[in-house]
């Protein structure tokens, strides 16, 4: 049987990282086909080179055997792969059958649009899906749900072979998963294929025939689930070497320092507790976008929590913090936050290295006054940190990734801070840098700060962390001391439960 | 209707708030009949249209470049410059095509240097309304001159009867509609503007739509129309001014703002901006009756613009 869609020797890079790494896969038509690997196995890039996304540095692609480029995913779906994003790509202030016809509009006399006949058409591909939504419904009305079903509907129409579908049931309530089921069922039933990305392993077992793992960007393996145990696939995905990175972990513990007390992410959901000691180094572990931004989130007013308190020395505050002051009051507190995007919400890239540091000092003094004399903290911290700069005078965007993370984390150690709240500490950042940042972290715990940490790469939180606590659906489902936490065990916990 | 009267309950709508200036056009029309008799006569109906004309054509332009989440401040020397061509000496059967051309040159440079050159579109707009206004200056230094009597008669005369401008405003009119609601252009118009408002930058490049091309179209467009309003108001006037147009970069702005256009991109509708026209051309007809001070009635206009636009809810536009 040929395949639909077959891949050869894909490469993408960005930068210095490999994304997608030599990567060869055959998409065969009628079967619905599991895309699996941990967070940042190149999963999501290799889906956006098929979609015409990205576009491969090196390899084929070939649908239906025949070699194709894309330069934009409108092509991608002409020659037949019809994609479903988490982020969804619908412009919201046109209607359904706008959406649904744009750049391929039907037109009557004069080049003029033939409103009626594209509202037909839409009316008749939504049908097919069980929808009876008005045509002429703006994408902004829509709910999440309703919107992917327009961008199924969209690739029927276009007679697309091959659906992606991107973590299509994180949105959907269960009587929408069995819609989509159905429609999954009648796609492959026409001899279409589907590329099914989930992290819900009951989900995969009942609803892909085969599946492809990858990790840091390769091929692991393409097989048939239905010689494969949940297990045997979990033991696909994981198994990175834990290299020599990591500092040793002290073990010595002091006082609590901050405990969260019946926190409620959203209304309903699950209670979540736990404490965090001086000297200790807590991670926030599990799949990507299970509640752990929102938890470390919740404690500097960035989240709007539904209920719960935290307690920091003695001090209780219950949540959620108001917006505007959450921050300011935990940086009164000795809280830093180190928030994941440095450059959009970190750092001012235009300004000083030196202003950077001391932003959070300047910040702390009342009114719009300055804090003076501080040449000589910030070229201690510089050389703490061992930031590779000509001087402080330097402007942060002029510096590499990794140096612009330690001019970030050194704001905070200027400012002395009792407790750090650090989001993805080494994103973007080289392995040397990544090794330097991991001491710094493992320093400042031995100093007696507590440190609350998130990550997506699982093995950064396995070697830095003294305990984890895996997240998954807005509640804690497992607590791993640090030094027995392997891959395994935190994907077991985040997948079967 | 079932569509429309689901707008009025506070949905989304993509052609935003231009029930606004309806309603005060009809409040404005109330109270105007009820204290000023000089108001509700035929005359007086034909002189507002005839006011009205140059500020609506030149707003529709000003609304596709505003769609685009653009804007075009050289309107207003582009009828300037108008006027002055179509003063010249020569046969009307140059001077209006050399209008035209003059036009769509400015419009093509406009376009250019915000897409191609990355210009702001403040920043290019600004530059070509001085460059344009110079060359306007060049070629009729102070107003004079005439122009041909067939544009006078265009812009003045009668068809069976009807007023000229009442032609003029059901054809330009019906052409925009079917420009900006009707065709493909229009359609792409909306994507594109609804992509940068949205924060989707890569949308309309994701469907396959060239925004550069639509983009530098929407300012050719612009600078048509705000030469189509410069005809206009030289059959008016008669004679060439190179400062005839000044007020009027401005004003389309307003009236697009006040026809629920969002600034932002991917809202409006040209009903909402004939409507705001309308509204100024009205305010400024029944403040002069009224013999109120033009510095009050400027006072005014800016009042009524922000109240309007601070009616608008952004989060209700459709995006």
């Amino acid at each position: 049987m040929q395949p639909i869609v077959s891949l050869r020797h894909v490469t993408k890079r960005f930068g210095p990282t490999l994304a997608v790494d030599n990567v060869s896969i055959d998409i065969a038509p009628g079967r619905v086909h599991a895309l699996m690997g941990e967070n940042g196995a190149g999963k999501s890039t290799l889906m956006k080179i098929l979609a015409g996304v990205h576009r491969p540095d090196e390899g084929e692609i070939r649908i239906n055997g025949i070699l194709v480029a894309f330069s934009n995913p409108r092509q991608a779906l002409e020659a037949g792969v019809s994609t479903v994003f988490q982020e969804l790509s619908l412009l919201p202030n046109l209607t359904i059958a706008e959406n649904m016809f744009l750049a391929k509009e039907i037109t009557g006399k004069f080049g003029l649009l033939n409103r009626a006949e594209m509202d037909r058409l839409t009316r008749d591909a939504l049908a097919e899906l069980g929808m009876t939504i008005d045509p002429g419904t703006l994408v902004s009305e829509l709910t999440i749900a309703e919107r992917q079903f327009v961008e199924i509907a969209h690739g029927i129409r276009a007679d697309a072979q091959l659906f992606i579908l991107d973590e299509p049931t994180a949105a959907l309530n269960a009587a929408d998963v069995e819609i989509l089921n159905t429609q999954i069922k009648k796609l492959t039933g026409a001899g279409k294929a589907i590329i099914y990305i989930s992290h819900r392993m009951d989900e995969i077992f009942r609803i892909c025939d085969d599946v492809t793992v990858m990790k840091d960007g390769k091929h692991v393996a393409t097989t048939s689930l239905s010689e494969l145990s949940p297990e045997g696939l979990i033991a696909l995905m994981v198994g990175r070497e834990l290299s020599d990175l990591f500092p040793p972990r002290s073990g010595e513990f002091g006082a609590v320092r901050l405990a969260c007390e019946g926190l409620e992410l959203s209304p309903g959901s699950a209670l979540i507790e736990f404490e965090l000691r001086a000297g200790e180094i807590l991670g926030l572990a599990g799949l990507e976008g299970q509640g752990q931004q929102e938890i470390a989130r919740s404690f500097v007013g960035q989240h709007s929590s539904a209920a719960g308190r935290i307690v920091i020395g003695g001090q209780a505050f219950g949540l959620p913090l108001p917006r505007s002051g959450g921050v300011r009051l935990m940086q009164r507190l000795r809280i830093g936050f180190v928030p994941e995007d440095r450059k959009e919400e970190g750092l001012m890239l235009g300004m000083s290295i030196g202003e950077n540091i001391g932003m959070s000092l300047h910040a702390a003094k009342p009114g719009y006054r300055l804090v003076s004399q501080l040449r000589q903290l910030v070229a201690t911290t510089m050389q703490d940190l061992n930031v590779k700069a000509q001087s402080a005078a330097m402007p942060v965007g002029a510096l590499s990734g990794g140096n612009q993370q330690k001019v970030l984390l050194g704001r905070y150690l200027a400012a002395d801070m009792d407790i750090l709240i650090i989001e993805e500490p080494t994103r973007g950042v080289d392995i040397g840098a990544k090794s330097e940042i991991y001491k710094i972290l493992r320093q400042l715990a031995n100093e007696g700060k507590a440190l609350l940490v998130l990550s997506r790469e699982t093995v950064e939180l396995i070697g830095l962390c003294d305990r984890l606590l895996v997240v998954h659906d807005r509640k804690i489902v497992r607590e791993i001391v640090g030094e027995e936490a392997t891959e395994h065990a935190i994907l077991d916990a985040a997948l079967n439960t | 209707m079932a569509r429309l009267g689901s707008r009025f309950l506070g949905r989304n709508s993509r052609q935003g708030n231009w029930w606004a200036p309806l309603i005060l056009i009809v409040v404005t029309i109330a109270l105007l009949i009820a204290t000023t008799a000089d108001f509700a006569t035929p005359q007086n109906a034909s002189n507002l249209l005839a006011q009205a004309m140059p500020l609506i054509i030149v707003a529709i332009g000003q609304m596709i470049v505003i769609v685009l989440a653009g804007m075009d401040l050289s309107v207003g020397s582009v009828m300037s410059l108008t006027t002055a061509i179509l003063a010249l000496d020569g046969a009307p059967m140059v001077l209006m095509p050399l209008v035209f051309v003059a036009a769509v040159v400015i419009g093509l440079i406009n376009g250019v240097a915000i897409v191609k050159l990355n210009v702001h579109p403040i920043i290019a707009t600004l530059s070509m309304q001085f460059i344009v206004l110079g060359i306007a200056q060049l070629l009729r230094p102070v107003a004079g001159g005439s122009v041909p009597d067939i544009v006078v008669t265009m812009v003045t005369g009668h068809v069976l009867g009807v007023p000229a401008p009442v032609l003029w405003a059901v054809v330009v009119i019906g052409v925009a509609w079917k420009i900006l609601h009707g065709s493909r252009f229009g359609l792409h118009m909306f994507a594109i503007g609804g992509g940068v408002a949205s924060g989707q930058t890569d949308a309309a490049h994701n469907f396959g739509l060239s925004e550069q091309r639509n983009i530098i179209l929407a300012y050719v467009l612009s600078a048509l129309f705000a030469a189509f309003a410069g005809i206009f108001v030289a059959g008016r006037i008669g004679s060439g001014d190179p400062g005839v147009g000044s007020q009027f970069a401005l004003d389309s702005i307003t009236a697009v703002a006040i026809g629920g256009t969002q600034l932002s991109g991917g809202v409006g509708g040209l009903h909402g901006t004939v409507l705001g026209a309308v509204l100024m051309a009205l305010l400024a007809n029944g403040m002069n009756l009224a013999n109120l001070s033009a510095f009050l009635q400027g006072a005014i206009k800016g009042g009524i613009l922000l109240i309007v636009v601070a009616l608008q809810s952004r989060k209700k536009m459709g995006l």
